[in-house]
């Protein structure tokens, strides 16, 4: 593992496979990690401040609203140039401008490049649509002149963006990466290849790429000057997070990411002290933890810090709504029938057992809003929680007393599907769900496969059950309630195909509302349905364990992680 | 021999054609289509179709006959996923990852170094004393040495070679620290996993080339050749050698076409950035096009390396024509 030169900051860590540097395409996290070192958007989240909060990066401050909420007035930061690339005449960056944004926004939305961020302005932004529509003809260019009439330059560093109707969520979108500034120079010059040239303006420049093995980022020697956040959470300033409070970003000179595949191979490496961190897998937690979920003390003597905290995601069992057997039925009857059935199979589901196989690594979910978002409720019951004796009186309602189907008198058979096959992890935790059911007589198949291979039978409906997961995009309930929408079923994001009409009419609702006590009350009244009507059985929220070199200051744990490099400091070690 | 050199080559239509149909069977027929996989996890069922269209995954899987009827011309039948992938590989034009957008001649461009670097090397050692040992066996043919080597060959080739990786890299690099853990930065990088390569492959060899010398042992020229007062130097080399050379070569030149797709189990844990790595990858995310690409080159290589063969047959054994 080379060194760094004498007095220079170099951070090492994993990096893993990623899609290219084009915000436009990078929907995976490794990617978007990449991407986040070179691009940046108009705002970003707050490093330290929580709840979480946007502030301005590449614009000079939060834009004006008109009392509307349909127009969002951004002022630009002036001075910003973009790192300096042969794209440009002379090699020299040019300075950003409003038009420059206006272009980007284009590019995610322009048919033939395929972005997987398009959705962050389709159908909200005026004109928006059209513009996509016309893109879609593949025999000629796309005409980046003509104008989308909701993104508009009325000067130099002045971007203004007209909606069709409230989006409330436009700030949060405008943190990801596909809104990042690029120049058109960059787009021209590289074609195809524009996505191993990333020209950004961020803190840091690609100096060197190896595909699938490593990673090489430099100081951007042009950047505009960012400084450390000066206000945090409470708690933040005891411990050291605003040490650096005002100073210049980013303070490590250099970032080397390794691109390692193999869990023993990656431990082996962070033991000695050749990466920043590491996840503690499920086959290493006793060895480092002990019973108390604290770490041993020869992990503390080595210099190691225990890092844990709740994810802001949610795994639950789906089950299809088109089912004949769990599905919201045709009739009246038979959705109250199926409805408890679901139900009954969900209180079977013991997720105290689950948590301790984990080794303590989940918190058990009671309904689809994640923790740390609006709405969340950790002290709210899960009416299907564990319970046999209820188990058995649902499933009986549902017309299978013991198990048996009443008509037939046969024994009723479920079948799952899960992703991840080849997963100890994951056959482990299928083998627990057959276990479950199995208590109140239900037989249930487990159909494991590669997770494309699940990916498609979601998309064409042909699961039963099906394990699925949710990592949230930004902060707002309203990411994960889409996932219930009915027109957004498969091969949208909503694969139990649910429908229910009065849901569907609250989150149409909630889509155009501002943050505010009446949304969180709509929030918390859509998550009650769904846990009512039971299209899915929800089983926990992550918690991550991970384990951290003390030689990496500032760091404070972000749901949002993907640009805090810059605000990281390593210590000689 | 030139008619039968180009008869040979020409199978490579219908090997590569098979092999392209078999991957296609199993990604597009059986499996699905990839557009929800590119459309991103926020992707609208509108945008899913957009993709289709942009790709050409709302075409017939095999034969456009809507497309014959609409035209009248049969050509219009091949307007097809299928014979649009046939099409563009018989331009030799790979087209693009799905996971990494990269161009995939470039990827494999990328790879092919690296993956050779460790099993050329591993092949060529592993050769070489695996025949000197078969030799020294054969000559010792039941004595302490010759069921030594049986047993340390049959132990090495029940050991899972992940065992051996394991323990190589934390004893050698982890606790000893003689090389390094992973990376692919200089030569000092690949002695580990080569001598792991080595050492997790070879007992399969001994035992295979040690079945061959015995069996030329025991053939009535060797014993002629000892009557005649060849020395056993001679007798070895200059008579089992080259008399064992058939199955040798038929053993050499078929594993020749799986040194470029690396070995992927070394390069997973060693971090060597191979074409074994990037299969590998292919196959758990569905990159098509990457697998598609990989078996093309494969196969074509396997008819390649199988004409070698069958041309140094003729050099090791002047009695073999080819027709």
């Amino acid at each position: 593992m080379p060194g760094g030169k004498p007095g220079e900051m170099v951070y090492y860590a994993e990096g893993g496979d990623i899609k290219g540097f084009d915000p436009v395409r990078a929907s995976d996290v490794d990617t978007a990690l990449a991407v986040y070192k070179i691009y940046e958007g108009l705002v970003e989240y707050d490093y330290l401040y929580r709840p979480y909060r946007v502030v301005p990066v590449l614009a000079e401050s939060l834009p004006d609203i008109s009392a509307d909420g349909l127009t969002y007035t951004f002022r630009l930061k002036k001075g910003v140039r973009f790192q300096d690339d042969p794209c440009f005449p002379g090699g020299n960056g040019r300075e950003i401008t409003a038009e420059d944004f206006i272009y980007t926004f284009k590019r995610v939305m322009d048919a033939k490049n395929l972005s997987t961020g398009s959705w962050v302005f389709a159908g909200h932004v005026v004109g928006v649509d059209d513009w996509t529509k016309a893109s879609e003809d593949r025999s000629k260019p796309t005409d980046y002149t003509r104008p989308v009439p909701g993104f508009e330059a009325p000067d130099r560093y002045t971007l203004r963006i007209r909606l069709k109707e409230p989006y409330p969520q436009l700030l949060w979108v405008l943190t990801m990466q596909y809104t990042f500034v690029m120049p058109h120079e960059a787009v021209e010059f590289y074609r195809d290849d524009f996505l191993n040239h990333p020209v950004g303006t961020g803190p840091y420049r690609l100096k060197r790429w190896q595909r699938n093995y490593r990673m090489e980022f430099e100081r951007n020697p042009t950047f505009h000057g960012q400084l450390y956040p000066s206000e945090g959470a409470p708690g933040d300033r005891e411990k050291g997070l605003l040490a650096d409070a005002g100073k210049p970003l980013p303070f490590i000179d250099r970032i080397i990411l390794y691109n390692v595949r193999e869990y023993y191979t990656w431990w082996q490496m962070f033991l000695r002290g050749q990466i920043f961190s590491v996840g503690i897998s499920k086959d290493y937690f006793n060895k480092v933890v002990n019973t108390d979920l604290e770490l041993t003390p020869d992990m503390v003597k080595r210099g190691i810090v225990l890092r844990k905290e709740p994810q802001m995601d949610v795994f639950y069992l789906g089950f299809n709504w088109e089912d004949p057997i769990v599905g919201g039925g045709k009739t009246p009857e038979e959705a109250v029938r199926h409805r408890k059935l679901r139900q009954a199979i969900t209180c079977s589901f013991n997720q105290e057992q689950i948590k301790e196989t984990y080794a303590g690594r989940m918190i058990p979910a009671a309904g689809p809003i994640t923790p740390g978002t609006t709405g969340y409720d950790p002290a709210k019951p899960y009416p299907w929680r564990f319970n046999l004796d209820l188990a058995r009186k649902l499933l009986a309602e549902a017309g299978y007393p013991d198990g048996k189907d009443a008509r037939t008198g046969k024994r009723l058979r479920l079948s799952l599907d899960m992703g991840g096959a080849g997963d100890a992890e994951t056959r482990q935790l299928g083998e627990m769900y057959v276990n479950f059911v199995r208590q109140i007589g239900v037989e249930m198949t487990i159909n494991f496969s590669l997770q494309p291979e699940h990916w498609r039978k979601l998309e064409r409906k042909e699961t039963q059950m099906f394990s699925a997961g949710w990592v949230m995009d930004y902060p707002d309930a309203q990411n994960v309630l889409q996932l219930w929408y009915g027109p957004n079923e498969s091969p949208g994001v909503n694969h139990c195909n649910y429908k229910n009409p009065e849901f569907d009419k609250l989150y149409r609702r909630i889509l155009t509302m501002q943050d505010s006590p009446e949304r969180t009350a709509i929030y918390k009244q859509m998550a009650d349905m769904i846990v009512d009507d039971c299209p899915g059985a929800f089983m926990f929220h992550r918690l991550t364990y991970a384990l951290l070199r003390d030689w990496v200051e500032n760091f404070k744990p972000h749901d949002f992680p993907y640009p805090n490099v810059k605000f990281y400091r390593v210590r000689p070690h | 021999m030139t008619a039968y050199i180009i008869r040979r080559l020409l199978t490579v239509i219908p090997i590569t054609l098979g092999v392209l149909l078999l991957v296609f069977l199993i990604y597009r027929v059986i499996g699905g289509d990839p557009a929800v996989r590119l459309a991103g996890k926020n992707a609208t069922p509108a945008k899913i179709e957009q993709i289709r269209k942009t790709f050409g995954y709302d075409k017939p899987k095999f034969f456009n006959w809507q497309e014959v009827a609409k035209t009248s011309s049969p050509l219009a039948a091949f307007d097809s996923q299928f014979w649009q992938i046939v099409r563009q590989f018989a331009q030799l034009d790979f087209g693009k990852s799905l996971q990494s957008n990269q161009r995939i001649s470039r990827m494999m461009a990328d790879g092919v170094v690296p993956s050779l670097c460790i099993t050329t090397p591993i092949f060529v050692i592993e050769l070489m004393v695996a025949i000197a040992l078969a030799l020294l066996c054969a000559f010792y043919r039941n004595t302490w040495i010759d069921r030594t080597f049986v047993v340390i060959s049959i132990i090495g080739m029940s050991i899972s070679g992940l065992v051996y990786i394991m323990l190589g890299q934390y004893f050698f690099s982890f606790e000893l620290g003689w090389f390094p853990v992973w990376g692919f930065e200089g030569v000092n990088y690949i002695l580990l996993p080569v001598a792991i390569g080595v050492i997790a492959g070879i007992g399969g060899s001994l035992r295979f080339y040690r079945t061959i010398m015995l069996d030329e042992m025991y053939q009535d020229y060797v014993r002629t050749a000892f009557a005649k007062g060849a020395s056993h130097k001679q007798v070895l080399f200059k008579h089992v050698l080259k008399n064992a050379a058939i199955p040798i070569l038929t053993n050499v030149v078929v594993a020749i076409p799986f040194l470029y797709t690396g070995s992927l189990m070394l390069e997973s844990f060693f971090g060597i950035p191979g074409l074994g790595r990037m299969t590998v990858d292919a196959i758990y995310t569905g990159d098509e096009p990457v697998l598609f690409a990989m078996v093309f080159i494969g196969s074509v290589i396997f008819v390649i390396a199988n004409l070698i063969t069958d041309l140094c047959y003729t050099w090791a054994d002047p009695r073999i024509r080819l027709q």
